[in-house]
């Protein structure tokens, strides 16, 4: 429950429904930008890199990229995990908060799906092209085929990965749409214009604002909140059941599915963060997204660093506890010091001590350091991820087989590529649908609004 | 002609409520309640009941055995391959996909209901009776035909209640 006695408003300005409307639908009405024609064409640029990247994976091979037979997974998964991750805060966002009934999640909740969906697109790619035959991977689908006929092995963590992935996707997206559609209307019945008009009606799908279709409305998020978060848990536990269902020291253990989780909502309010400030400043979003919207962020940010910090540390203790010199070697001599120390302390750094500073009011408060911390988180997850992998596979059980791993230009492509997807992504988010859930934030300004002459605080949900 | 409404709108979700609660006291029927955001006593008052979470229910159960069905009959009936010796009915294994299929199943089949049972799809002509009932205004709509005995009642009673304008109008459904 939202206090306003103790918490003060949740929009500022004193805003009326006509405002809230007015304030949002503002950048869309408005011409584009300098900025925004300048950030989507360095977008467009490093989009086009990752292209002319995977065009030379699919028509040359894997053989393009620096992984080999030891480090057979390298920047793709690295990168495919740390999408998810960042993937993950959307639904977080949205669905855990909305069972709980977090009335200042309405501010943020349409721009973390939006985030959530371009992310696991990208993160989509990865896999998909990592399997190395493009053209065949439908033969992941298990359908009546002419091959037997034969079906996939459903023993596989690699097989539900592919199905947890394409059902966030689709459910993920289908639930930011849904949500989009009474603010469709809105746009819909306020232009003057008849291609917009014309453009958001169809997206509105014949919305109204009837009580028949609140009512739905209602209901189907409720059942759909519930479901999801469902989702928000098994998605990342089935990504790191990729890892800890193999024999490969640093991996093989059961701490994995809720480290992989908690790491993934961390990185995911992370970029959240990030994007917020930019949207704040950017649009000055101000009134919506208030010093307290990111302060809540910002506490979230250090109790999950905290859980971080642990899990850093649950892994090390269990390598010495378990006796394994192979588990020992791996987080003693191959992370905490050693060829990869770098990249375990860039990790431990960035997740567990950085984010510590949020403990001060001062540094929640100042923009530019909450945006350098959250900056900082998502370097350091792309670093727990690199870690994970290369670190293990580098020394294995045979050192015969030991090797390094660096990237090719085509890999770094790749990557480039979809940061590039997700910049254009996010930049056409941010010019053509409403940032901010109009009806959400309706829906709950009477509640959080303190009114000095009436001490009586309603508490509609 | 029986298209005809009268149209009140309303600023504030205070008094809309009081007026809803009036005009039913009055046993006058109310056609329909348009509101820019969700609020549950107009939805009661207008005495409507969603089944949703029971549909919803039904959608997963039917997933649920549907998958769970479909893994058996592949991986155990049909075409059982031996992964280094496991057994080929390994429950435990086709937890997980069944779980992220049923949630899918539920999910699809829900936002289907939805779109079925609120009429809410692409190309739908609708009837809107106040463009701005998505922006700021709470509008309610009673049918001419059923009010022509005491219109003149139903209006005063409107205005008392706070209602800033009441037209009359013919709803004429919208591409």
């Amino acid at each position: 429950m939202y206090k306003t006695e103790v918490r003060g408003s949740l929009i500022h300005g004193n805003k009326n429904f006509h405002q809230i409307s007015s304030d949002i639908i503002a950048p869309i009405d408005q011409p584009i930008p300098l900025w925004w024609k300048a950030a989507f064409g360095v977008s467009l640029l490093a989009l086009l890199y990752g292209v002319i990247a995977i065009y030379i994976t699919i028509t040359v091979g894997i053989g393009t990229w620096g992984v080999n037979n030891s480090v057979a997974w390298g920047w793709e998964i690295i990168n495919f995990v740390w999408w998810i991750g960042i993937g993950h805060a959307g639904t977080a966002f949205s669905i855990f908060l909305l069972i709980l009934r977090q009335k200042w999640r309405t501010s943020i909740n349409r721009a973390a799906e939006a985030m959530t969906v371009v992310a696991v697109g990208c993160a989509a790619l990865f896999p998909g092209i990592h399997m190395g035959r493009i053209w065949l991977a439908f033969y992941i689908f298990p359908y009546p085929n002419t091959r037997g006929p034969l079906w996939v092995n459903y023993n596989s963590p690699l097989f539900w990965d592919f199905i947890a992935i394409s059902a966030y996707l689709l459910i993920s997206a289908s639930f930011w749409y849904f949500g989009m559609v009474p603010d469709f209307a809105t746009i819909r019945d306020r232009t003057t214009s008849k291609i917009k008009k014309a453009v958001y009606g169809f997206f509105a799908f014949g919305w109204t604002g009837s009580t028949k279709e609140w009512l739905r409305y209602e209901s189907l998020s409720y059942v759909l909140g519930g479901i999801a978060a469902v989702l928000v848990v098994s998605v990342h536990s089935i990504v790191s059941t990729d890892f800890a269902s193999s024999v490969i020291p640093g991996w093989h253990t059961t701490v994995f599915p809720p480290y992989f989780v908690v790491g993934a909502i961390f990185s995911g309010f992370a970029m959240v963060m990030t994007l917020m400030i930019i949207i704040r400043k950017l649009y000055k979003f101000q009134d919506y997204i208030t010093n307290s919207h990111l302060n809540a962020i910002a506490k979230i940010l250090v109790f999950i660093s905290l859980i971080m910090g642990t899990a850093y540390a649950t892994e090390i203790f269990i390598a010495w506890y378990s006796g394994s010199e192979y588990e020992m070697f791996t987080f003693f001599k191959n992370r905490i010091t050693g060829d990869y120390a770098f990249q375990f302390w860039a990790m431990v750094i960035c997740n567990a001590f950085i984010p510590q500073l949020f403990w001060f009011k001062r540094v929640r408060k100042s923009l530019t350091m909450a945006f350098i911390i959250s900056i900082f988180i998502n370097i350091g997850m792309w670093y727990e991820r690199f870690n994970i992998i290369v670190t293990s596979l580098s020394k294995d059980y045979l050192p015969s087989s030991w090797t390094t791993y660096n990237p090719t230009w085509v890999e770094i492509g790749f990557y480039i590529g979809t940061l590039g997807m997700f910049a254009a992504g996010v930049l056409l988010f941010f010019k053509y649908i409403p940032m901010i859930a109009i009806s959400e934030v309706k829906g709950v300004l009477k509640a959080t609004t303190l009114n000095p002459t009436d001490n009586k605080i309603s508490h509609h949900e | 002609m029986n298209n005809q409404h009268i149209i009140s709108v309303f600023d504030e979700e205070d008094k809309l409520l009081s007026a809803i609660h009036k005009v039913q006291e009055k046993g006058i029927k109310i056609t329909e309640i348009y509101t820019p955001y969700p609020i549950n006593e107009a939805i009661e008052a207008m005495g409507k009941k969603s089944r949703f979470t029971l549909a919803a229910f039904l959608f997963g159960f039917a997933g649920a055995v549907g998958v769970l069905a479909f893994l058996m009959y592949t991986a155990v009936f049909d075409w059982p391959i031996n992964y280094g010796g496991k057994p080929t009915n390994a429950f435990p294994s086709f937890i997980v996909v069944t779980i992220v299929l049923t949630i899918l199943t539920i999910t699809l089949a829900s936002l289907f209901t939805f779109s079925v049972r609120a009429k809410v799809y692409p190309g739908k002509s609708f009837v809107l009776p106040d463009n701005r009932s998505m922006d700021d205004k709470f509008i309610i709509v009673f049918n001419r035909e059923e009010n022509k005995d005491n219109p003149l009642d139903l209006i005063g009673l409107l205005r008392e209640e706070g209602a800033t304008e009441i037209y009359q109008k013919e709803l004429q459904p919208l591409i």
